[in-house]
């Protein structure tokens, strides 16, 4: 059984692989239709190949056009490269620094608002749950405010809440006394 | 080796390696040398500019030809469209200064080639001048025009069929 061209073609290339490399070198060797057909694939790879620019000509691109290439960006590269770098840190330090600024405003803004409002910090929302005057202390509502209640005791909120003029109604809710097993 | 194609060192190092590779396929495709030279300076400027970080030499070299090879053909399709341009493109190469190893192949034979060559079809002709120019063998020019290497082999067949039977038809000549 003869070869068809496409193996003599992977053959001619060196891509064929054993076993096969072998059984074509050794068909080869006895099948002349083959053999001429392996010899006209190899004249037209040698022609083709072997009408492939000359060394001499590529240099001479290589040369022109690396020095073309040299001059717009490799010793460009060189120069721009610090300035580049030196200008992008600027940038990023630039941009770190207001955006310190900003925060720092917003903080300074955050932490100040107290004083300039300090009844609402230490009375939050105030409202009439019942609307029958009764007044409800909703701290829980706004963190801040709650915090800085937990910070003063029973005795300085009263205080100050008589100073305004609010009446206070204080109720305990569900506290059982220490040590008491009689379930009373 | 990585490559850093915007880093000097690295560019340097794939010019040198690549550069006779991407003119000889460029060449092969537009049959141009001033046309070639804008193409290939094209394609290490993108592959600079483009800043790319390659695992190895070989895959800068595999894109900068894929590069060179689109941007030829696209170069040839656009002057196939301007009549004039086409003969430009189409002039006979110079023929380098004749020395001992020019003798078995004249410029006539060249141009038989270079006919031949620019009737195949493109899928075909891709993979014939990858093969006989630049040298690759079929897994390489597989990952080039990103097909199988069985694909390259079926291809590879079909264009020196086609070169043959051109060949045989009288419509390229073969001098001896």
């Amino acid at each position: 059984m003869c070869l068809d061209d496409q193996i003599l073609n992977t053959y001619l290339d060196d891509e064929l692989v054993e076993p096969w490399k072998t059984q074509v070198i050794e068909h080869l060797k006895y099948c002349s239709a083959c053999s001429t057909r392996y010899e006209q694939l190899k004249a037209v790879h040698t022609m083709v190949s072997t009408s492939r620019l000359k060394d001499e000509q590529v240099d001479a691109s290589k040369d022109k056009i690396y020095a073309y290439l040299e001059n717009r960006y490799l010793k460009k590269e060189k120069k721009i490269k610090f300035l580049h770098r030196d200008f992008r840190v600027k940038t990023s330090a630039v941009i770190g620094v207001a955006a310190a600024f900003v925060l720092m405003f917003v903080g300074a803004l955050t932490l100040n608002s107290p004083t300039l409002n300090e009844e609402n910090v230490i009375i939050p929302q105030v409202v009439d749950s019942q609307g029958q005057g009764a007044m409800q202390v909703r701290a829980t509502e706004n963190l801040a405010a709650s915090q800085v209640l937990s910070n003063l005791s029973l005795e300085e909120i009263l205080s100050y809440l008589d100073q305004k003029g609010y009446e206070v109604d204080l109720k305990l809710k569900s506290v059982t006394v220490l040590g008491d097993d009689t379930g009373k | 080796m990585e490559i850093k194609s915007s880093e000097n060192a690295s560019f340097q190092k794939v010019y040198e390696q690549v550069f006779p590779v991407l003119m000889r396929v460029a060449y092969h495709v537009t049959y141009n040398m001033d046309v070639s030279e804008d193409i290939v300076q094209e394609a290490f400027i993108r592959f600079y500019e483009k800043n790319i970080d390659f695992k190895s030499l070989d895959e800068a070299k595999y894109w900068l030809i894929r590069v060179t090879k689109n941007l030829a053909i696209n170069v040839v399709k656009r002057k196939s469209r301007e009549k004039a341009m086409v003969d430009k493109i189409k002039k006979i190469p110079k023929t380098p200064v004749q020395n001992g190893e020019d003798v078995l192949l004249d410029s006539e034979t060249k141009e038989m080639v270079r006919v031949a060559v620019e009737k195949l079809p493109e899928k075909l002709k891709s993979v014939l001048i990858l093969k006989e120019y630049a040298d690759l063998n079929y897994k390489q020019i597989g990952l080039v025009l990103k097909i199988s290497e069985s694909n390259v082999k079926v291809r590879i067949h079909r264009a020196r069929k086609l070169m043959s039977s051109m060949i045989d038809r009288g419509e390229i000549h073969v001098s001896r």
